[in-house]
């Protein structure tokens, strides 16, 4: 463990709220809102915020859900507010911050079938489902490593469970609970959800495969066995605003494919927590 | 989701005509089903509620918009009274800011401006063009109908 790592933590001054447009657009709600705002430079209807925001009339009528900035990004690595009426398979889902950004995108158009294994982490996510509006999504409680669904999906989002190591700037717990043999334990579940992931989509759709890990094992290795084993091919992806970088290519004596076209977003680069993300393209 | 029911054109139109009685306004309502409960759903246009109702361990479709009562009325949930309560013409209680909160947090609520109230009957509690909620008017006050869950904390 780093000795200093206290210094690492980001201030949590400013959280970040994403404007739930289901419900209300962003240049309203700025006008009924009366704690501090700026602008996310890189997402227009992801706002920082200070005060207190998660006891507002607003916040209770869903015109925002609590995300942080982080997480807004996965979502926007999948085409949904050019292509509205698709079918998208969110694999791990709860508690729904990218399911109900997703059905935003979407302007409730098309579906998402918002899926997670674990029943309590279900009802969260009915919650938020349910508080944004997002009439276009069906949750399921199944393990995506064995998919049972008789359909297939455009888009997949596979934001998968993770060692959350990206969270460490923020959460002290994660420093404590960091070991190695999680971290591969993680992985071997990761790969296993890549392979339920891909059985569920449709050839020339898009897997986005993304973690709130920092570790490569959960991350380009993961990239680097779906490219070997599947017909998926890593895509560059950039968003405007956001500052990333590529993907680690060599690490601990391996060397991954695609990592070049993996996204990584550094906890100090954009005062978000830590993610990896990677678009693949199923050929 | 055990499906009883999916409503046709006229069973939607059931449904509207129920709503425009009790709040005066028109709405087009599409993809509403029934459960067992007499709970109604609304789904997305898109969204085959046939299909995914005979998914394996399809938990949820849709949202919540409210309950069938016998009395030919809706008990509307909050998201079916935000879809209900930006027409509604009657049965709306226009409340402050303070009132907005404490209503919102799950209490009655005795400082209001009526529109068209009946009184025994559900009235949608706004604050401009706020949805806040659903409650009951009664003899002075309105009862809170916000369930626990969906209270402000
Ligand atoms: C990182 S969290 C997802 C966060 C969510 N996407 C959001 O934005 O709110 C990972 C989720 O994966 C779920 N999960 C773990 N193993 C799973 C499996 N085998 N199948 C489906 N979901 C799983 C966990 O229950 C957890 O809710």
């Amino acid at each position: 463990m780093l000795p200093d790592y206290e210094k690492f933590f980001i201030s949590p001054e400013w959280k970040s709220i994403r404007v739930n447009t289901l419900k209300i657009d962003k240049e309203d709600l700025l006008q009924k809102i009366d704690f501090e705002v700026k602008q996310i430079e890189w997402y227009e209807h992801g706002l920082w915020a200070k005060g207190e925001i998660s006891k507002t009339l607003e916040y209770y009528m869903g015109y925002y859900h609590i995300q942080e900035a982080g997480s807004m990004i996965p979502p926007l690595f999948l085409p949904l507010e050019e292509d509205k009426k698709s079918v998208v398979i969110d694999a791990c889902a709860a508690p729904g911050s990218k399911t109900t950004q997703m059905a935003m995108m979407m302007e409730n158009k098309g579906v998402i079938i918002a899926n997670d294994v674990n029943i309590k982490r279900i009802r969260a996510l009915v919650h938020n489902v349910q508080k944004a509006g997002a009439m276009n999504v069906v949750i399921t409680n199944q393990d995506a490593r064995r998919f049972d669904l008789n359909s297939q999906a455009d888009y997949v989002l596979l934001d998968a469970p993770c060692t959350a190591s990206g969270k460490i700037a923020k959460i002290e717990s994660i420093v404590k609970k960091w070991n190695y043999a999680r971290i591969k334990a993680m992985a071997r579940k990761q790969k296993k959800l890549v392979e339920g992931a891909y059985k569920v989509l449709k050839k020339d759709g898009i897997m986005v495969y993304s973690t709130c890990s920092i570790e490569p094992e959960e991350n380009e290795e993961v990239i680097d066995f779906a490219v070997k084993n599947f017909n998926l091919e890593p895509e560059k992806f950039k968003i405007k605003g956001l500052k990333t970088r590529n993907g680690i290519k060599k690490w601990n004596g391996k060397e991954y494919e695609g990592a070049d076209k993996c996204v990584r977003v550094w906890p100090q680069d954009n005062q978000t927590e830590g993610f990896f993300i990677c678009r693949l393209r199923k050929y | 989701m055990q499906i009883k029911k999916i409503l046709n054109r006229d069973e939607i139109k059931e449904i509207e005509k129920i709503i425009e009685k009790n709040y005066g306004c028109k709405l087009n309502l599409k993809n509403l089903f029934l459960t067992g409960d007499e709970k109604i759903w609304i789904a997305g246009e898109n969204v085959s509620t046939e299909f995914f109702s005979s998914v394996r361990n399809c938990y949820r479709i849709g949202i919540y918009f409210g309950k069938l009562k016998r009395n030919y009325k809706i008990k509307l949930s909050m998201e079916g009274a935000t879809i209900v309560g930006k027409k509604a013409k009657r049965n709306v209680a226009i409340v402050d800011d303070k009132e907005a909160r404490e209503f919102a947090e799950g209490n009655c609520i005795h400082k209001f401006e009526c529109i068209d109230c009946e009184k025994n009957n559900f009235v949608i509690v706004k604050r401009n063009d706020d949805t806040i909620g659903v409650g009951i008017l009664r003899e002075g006050y309105i009862e809170n109908l916000i369930p626990k869950a969906r209270r402000m904390r």
